[in-house]
């Protein structure tokens, strides 16, 4: 061996040790909490776990962390992702199996970094890059309520179907790296307290962008905050469409008032569309325990997000020509239009402009405007969940029509709803719908609402 | 809230949401008009507003205003509806007649929207179930009033 | 029905109740009021005169207002079969009563309405009208003859020298004449002749038996007059809704929102009970949303349950591949020759197991029990039913009152296809009695269409392994059927009989194809749901599964299945009719596949059944649109022996054939996770007008003993439809709904 070569050897040798020594210690390395040296926090107030309790209807972990019928927070829910399934985990301050042994510095690396007690990272299911942004306080609180709030159940969580080695969970430090913010909210002092607090609960607390924003090729949200044109501009997730909450016209809020978006997330309703699909869950289980307040703030914040309107097109406008298309002679020769008048104008309308806001209408709704006919699609296979506001169950709910009509009728008569009253979303085919009839699930056709106690 | 039925106006104390159906079974004692699903999917419920069938269990009370609702109870002193009720009985249509209000309502507002309506439209139109099986016997009558009488259904 | 445990009970005399009759009467469309004869009149001079035979206490059942009226109390429930019709006929004949001067009631519970000679009352199994015949006749007959002799009394002249009209005595030689309202009062309070005595009418003199005689209850039910339970108001009712457990034999551990419900609108009361959940409000509306809010945690049952207890892991899925995966030698129910033999010999064996599905009941109206406890101590309850002293009796024993103490109301029913017998866990009158004693108020409870959904009763699963031999010309000549499944009998008893359940095998047995050896067995498997008596019970699947097997016999064997039926029953001269029949009404036999004039491909098939003492053939006409099987005609010889009213048997015909095709094209119950997956018709289509096939009816009078017509024409429908749907696609379909087969390809 030349000396030259030594030398070579002696620099790339300890260099490579370093950077794979570095590469371990990095994928491996827990990241900084602000509590790190913080001692045990002793009782908590009445104050600070009721604040708590809030805290978690904001982030609404009862919705991963609970399953109907089960223990609150034991976990159990089943996520599928391309390479298997993953569970979401017991969260009750059991010691063994959920987790009691956490201090509030392991509670905050689960939480904002994604980083289990024993240093393992978690699946971005959990929505760790919007919680990132909670504040000091609020994650003191929620770890107040989920230590001495919740009651501890002893269950061992279920484990992943993701095979060797794609279950290696050390490559999603760099995941986090490139993707998951690691800072909290920051207001910007350009805009006044409600938007701020708005943005606070839309981009952190409330992770809004995990369902709205669209995902990159790494499952990444393709924008965290108000900065991205993509946040919240509406995305297909577990074959729903999420729409856009950006100020488009026709697939965003861009028609809906504030009060329109207050009263939404309120009541689950209210002119332009009733909560269904995924919602469902979110607005029984977390939107509507909201303060008044911070659904205000979000509500400004909302509006306060630009639309795309060359993605958008010209906004949407009634058409009333359908009516006379409508009649018995004359919906025979139109695809689908039988259908519509069998199966859905007697709540829907034949105008298709719903009942007030008890029955959403279809005329002008962004499920029927957005490329995406997904939503759609859904909704008529599976029906929906009931809606819950305020403990009463929704007078009128949205049946299912998988077991009566075929592929074909279904891709007939959303094509017709899709291209009536001015809507314009793209036709359906009876693939499409054959593709979501077998992934999907009829809708419970009883309560759901999920145990926090 | 007011409402219209059959031309006579009643001062109810409901909800906004509450269906059109239990406010007439209920508050009002109009017990012709049934419940067979409570989800749009069977007909039983069906009464006229403005003429048209309309499904009074997903029909929001507060969504009527001054509409003019037409129940069974007076469905003979509408002059198709009372034609149409002699024609059920020319063709013995109710078996166990639960669903009977409803298709009668039906064909009612079809003939009011359609005087001479094909045996497609009759298909089109007549959409409520009925688990006795009078289907052929409903096309029949409505056959009759139409005025076309060689297409009906059952056949010895 | 016919192994249904059934407590013979002491019948009691006493006088009917007269404002429950006032109720009655104008549930019934006359003015209230009326001046009431006959009923009101103690019954115990007809009582002395009571003999053994059935039906004869006269007043019990007739009364003649002063109009003329008859209003007559049936034995048998209305649920749309035509019964009251049929009553008010065969009464009315030898009565000389015009059957549209009928008023038909449903007869409260007591020994004086039993009228079959098995002892029992029950509607159902197509009983009614072929083991009530006799009886209501006599019954006719004796009260003709007491107004005869109340006539006879008031013109003071002999008897003999009188004869009626309808609705009138007549002295001929006088010149005189009565109307039956102005006898009433006197007739009603005169002993009743001796029933052993009374003369009946001959057939060639009927009237009205046999004629297309109008439906007595056809107006009301067009005009919504028609009071069905679901209807009924009593003053100061409040109205219940529940919440059902999702699993049978699961209770309630707790309600973590029980203040919260008891708070909202119109909440009256909540209530726990056994395995549900009520809410007791002034409307029911506010009823049934509190109840769907109640955010129960419900308990696995203990293991002391003598429940059937539905287990979380069941699934229908699973249940089909456990049937058809069951072997077994299985029960003999019915044997000839020696199949062993007969399947040795044979030149070819055709070995196949087909599958039914489970069936809901859906008919329209849902469940619901009115119950009130009077001062007096008794309780009222309005419950449909098709058996009221069974109910009677059930009250009784549900709540230690003496029967004397409980007043059964039966309104029409508004469908029933079995669903209104005694099931245990699928009636609601248990809960309303119960809330009605704990609000101290009447209470009507209603089901929910998805509580109904979720406590239904079913038509029983089955996988039968069929073997089949075929001589060297292709007849089969020895057939082996051993039936994987539970009667609906012994499933709802929760335990087998002494013998095998008649209605588990109905269907396979009885068949009359002369195949030398044959073997029809059972081989038990318990069902983990709840099981009822669904519209033709056992022939609504048996038929289907010996018929289409029937079939792929025939193909094997290279033999028409029309001509090969034909050679099956050469010596059977009623059927040969009956085949020959249906094959001339559809212009011949034809089995297709051909091409229609509208261009479309068709097939025929065919089938038969031998029901309820009936017999039925029918052959359907079918092909493919977008992949889903149509049916577009449906020709159906029914035989049941003599007829009452030829059109309510066309009717039945009708509906028979549209339950028949709804159960072969649509329906199946699915569990999922020991719960129905539907819950309202939206999960669970039922044939709707578009897919009704028109209809051809013939109805052949063979002179042999009466029997049934309300579910005699439905067991031929699915194998007809599925055989056709055989021939158009050349695949075998061993199983129902057909809309399970993908036909796309």
């Amino acid at each position: 061996m030349t000396n030259r070569l030594k030398k070579i050897f002696a620099v790339v040798i300890p260099a490579s040790t370093v950077l794979a020594g570095g590469t371990a210690w990095f994928v491996t390395r827990l990241p900084a909490s602000s509590f790190e040296n913080t001692g045990s926090q002793g009782e908590p107030s009445a104050q600070l776990m009721a604040r708590g309790e809030y805290v978690s209807r904001l982030t609404d972990c009862v919705a991963c962390h609970s399953v109907p019928g089960g223990a609150a927070y034991t976990g159990g829910l089943k996520m599928v992702t391309p390479m298997g399934a993953i569970f979401a985990t017991n969260i009750t301050p059991d010691r063994e199996t959920g987790i009691g042994a956490y201090t509030l510095a392991d509670f905050d690396r689960a939480l904002r970094s994604g980083v289990a007690k024993d240093g393992h990272r978690l699946y971005p299911a959990m929505p760790y890059p919007s919680y990132a942004k909670l504040s000091d306080d609020d994650v003191k609180a929620l770890y107040a309520y989920f230590m001495k709030g919740v009651p501890a159940v002893h269950l061992e969580n279920r484990k992943s179907t993701i095979p060797w080695p794609l279950n290696m969970r050390w490559p999603l430090a760099f995941w986090n790296v490139v993707f998951a913010p690691s800072d909290v909210y920051r207001p910007d002092t350009s805009k006044d307290a409600q938007w701020n607090r708005g943005a606070y609960l839309v981009e952190g607390a409330g992770h809004c962008g995990a369902c709205h924003t669209p995902r990159g090729l790494a499952f990444n949200e393709k924008g965290t905050d108000r900065h991205s044109a993509a946040f919240v501009s509406g995305a297909l997730i577990d074959g729903w469409f999420a729409p856009s909450l950006r100020n488009d016209a026709n697939t965003g809020l861009g028609r809906w008032s504030e009060d329109d978006v207050f009263r939404f997330l309120k009541t689950g309703r209210n002119d332009h569309a009733v909560v269904f699909g995924s919602m469902t869950e979110a607005f029984n289980n977390s939107t509507q325990f909201f303060s008044d307040d911070d659904l205000r703030a979000v509500a400004h914040y909302l509006k306060s997000l630009p639309g795309n309107a060359q993605r958008d097109g010209t906004p949407w406008q009634y058409e009333p020509t359908q009516a006379k298309a409508l009649q018995p002679a004359g919906r025979q020769g139109i695809p689908g239009a039988q259908t519509y008048m069998a199966k859905c104008s007697f709540c829907h309308g034949a105008d298709g402009r719903g009942q007030w806001e008890w029955v959403p209408p279809l005329a002008g709704a962004a499920s029927s405007l957005v490329p995406d006919s997904s939503s759609s699609i859904n909704v008529t296979l599976n029906g929906s969940g009931r809606v819950v506001a305020a403990g009463v169950p929704d007078s009128y709910r949205m049946p299912s029509y998988r077991e009566q009509l075929s592929d074909r009728d279904i891709a007939d008569v959303l094509t017709f709803v899709r291209s009536s009253w001015g809507n314009r979303g793209a036709s359906v085919t009876a693939a499409e719908v054959k593709t979501l009839r077998k992934k999907t699930r009829p809708a419970d056709s009883g309560v759901v609402v999920l145990k926090i106690n | 809230m007011e409402l219209t039925i059959n031309g006579v106006q009643h001062h109810i104390d409901v909800e906004p949401d509450t269906p059109l159906l239990w406010v007439l079974r209920d508050d009002l004692k109009m017990t012709g008009t049934k419940y067979g699903c409570g989800l749009a999917q069977c007909g039983a419920c069906t009464v006229l507003i403005n003429g048209n069938a309309a499904r009074s269990c997903v029909t929001p009370v507060g969504e009527l205003g001054s509409a003019a609702i037409t129940t069974i109870e007076a469905i003979e002193q509408d002059e198709i509806g009372q034609r149409v009720v002699a024609a059920w009985i020319r063709h013995q249509v109710p078996q166990c007649g639960y669903c009977q209000s409803g298709q009668v309502m039906a064909a009612t507002s079809l003939l009011k929207q359609t005087p001479h309506p094909t045996d497609d439209d009759i298909r089109a139109v007549m959409v409520n179930l009925c688990r006795c099986g009078t289907y052929n016997a409903i096309s029949a009558a409505i056959h009759d009033l139409a005025g076309d009488v060689g297409q009906e259904g059952a056949k010895k | 029905m016919r192994n249904a445990s059934f407590d013979a009970m002491a019948m009691s005399d006493v006088p009917v109740n007269l404002s429950r009759r006032r109720f009655m009467l104008s549930s019934a469309g006359i003015a209230a009021g009326a001046f009431v004869l006959g009923l009101g009149v103690p019954q115990r001079s007809a009582r002395a005169e009571a003999t053994k035979l059935r039906g004869t206490k006269v007043p019990a059942f007739l009364e003649i207002r002063p109009d003329s009226m008859v209003r007559l109390q049936s034995p048998f429930v209305e649920g749309g079969q035509g019964t009251f019709t049929a009553m008010a006929q065969i009464v009315g004949e030898e009565l000389d009563a015009d059957p549209a001067t009928f008023v038909v009631e449903n007869a409260p519970p007591g020994d004086a309405y039993v009228v079959m000679d098995n002892g029992m009352r029950i509607t159902g199994g197509s009983m009614s009208i072929r083991n009530g015949y006799s009886a209501m006749r006599r019954l006719g007959a004796l009260a003709r003859e007491m107004l005869l002799q109340a006539a006879a009394r008031q013109f003071n002249v002999p008897v003999e020298e009188l004869t009626t009209q309808p609705g009138r005595v007549v002295h001929a030689a006088s010149g005189r004449s009565v109307a039956y309202g102005d006898l009433a009062h006197e007739a009603m309070s005169l002993p009743v002749p001796n029933p052993a005595n009374v003369k009946l009418k001959e057939p060639e003199e009927f009237r009205w038996i046999g004629a297309p005689v109008p439906r007595v209850d056809v107006h009301d039910k067009s005009t919504g007059k028609v009071v069905y339970t679901v209807d009924v108001s009593v003053e100061g009712m409040l109205h219940a809704a529940v919440q059902h457990a999702p699993r049978l034999g699961m209770t309630i551990q707790g309600v973590r929102n029980e203040d919260q419900v008891r708070a909202m609108k119109g909440v009256h009361s909540t209530h726990r009970l056994p395995g549900a959940f009520a809410v007791v409000a002034e409307r029911w509306w506010d009823a049934k949303r509190a109840a769907e809010a109640a955010l129960i945690d419900w308990q696995e049952p203990g293991p002391d349950t003598t429940m059937r207890v539905m287990p979380a892991d069941f699934s229908t899925e699973a249940f089909r591949k456990e049937l058809a995966d069951a072997h077994g030698p299985g029960e003999d129910a019915e044997t000839r020759g020696d199949v062993v033999r007969g399947l040795k010999n044979a030149h070819t064996v055709v070995e196949a197991t087909y599958a039914s599905q489970y069936v809901n009941h859906a008919q329209l109206e849902p469940p619901s029990a009115l119950a009130r406890f009077n001062p007096d101590g008794a309780l009222e309850v309005w419950v449909p039913n098709q058996a009221p002293d069974m109910f009677r009796a059930d009250i009784a024993k549900r709540t230690g009152l003496p029967v004397e103490k409980i007043i059964i109301h039966s309104q029409m029913l508004g469908g029933f296809f079995g669903r209104h017998f005694l099931y245990e866990t699928a009636s609601p009158y248990p809960q309303a009695i119960t809330l009605a004693k704990e609000t101290g108020r009447p209470v009507k409870l209603i089901w929910s269409r998805e509580e109904e959904f979720l406590r239904d009763t079913l038509r029983p699963m089955a996988a039968v392994r069929f073997r089949g031999g075929l001589d060297r010309n292709g007849i089969p000549v020895a057939l082996e059927a051993v039936s994987a499944t539970e009667g609906p009998t012994e499933g709802l008893n929760n335990k087998r009989g002494d013998r095998l359940d008649d209605s588990a095998l109905e269907g396979l047995t009885g068949k009359s194809y002369d195949i030398p050896d044959r073997r029809i067995a059972q081989h038990f498997v318990k069902s983990p749901v709840m099981l009822g008596y669904w519209r033709s019970v056992g022939n609504s699947m048996n038929d289907f599964l010996y018929e289409t097997f029937l079939d792929e016999l025939a193909d094997k064997g290279h033999q028409d299945p029309y001509e090969l039926r034909l050679h099956l029953l050469r010596d059977n001269r009623r059927l040969t009719t009956l085949l020959k029949s249906v094959a001339d009404l559809s212009g011949g036999w034809k089995r297709g596949p051909f091409t229609a004039a509208d261009g479309s491909r068709r097939a025929r098939g065919i089938g038969m059944a031998s029901p309820f003492g009936s017999e039925a053939a029918a052959i359907a006409e079918v092909s493919l649109e977008n992949g889903r099987v149509r049916v577009h005609e449906v020709w159906e010889a029914i035989d049941p022996g003599k007829v009452v009213n030829p059109a309510i048997v066309e009717a039945q015909v009708n509906g028979a054939i549209a339950l028949g095709l709804s159960q072969v094209l649509l329906e199946e119950t699915v569990y999922e996770n020991g719960m129905p997956r539907a819950r309202n018709y939206d999960g669970y289509p039922i044939l709707a007008l578009n897919q009704m096939p028109r209809v051809h009816v013939k109805i052949i009078e063979s002179g042999e003993k009466m029997g049934g017509v309300g579910e005699p024409p439905l067991p031929a429908i699915p194998p007809a439809v599925v055989n056709a749907v055989s021939t158009l696609t050349g695949r075998r379909i061993r199983s129902m709904p057909l809309s399970r087969h993908d036909f796309a390809s």
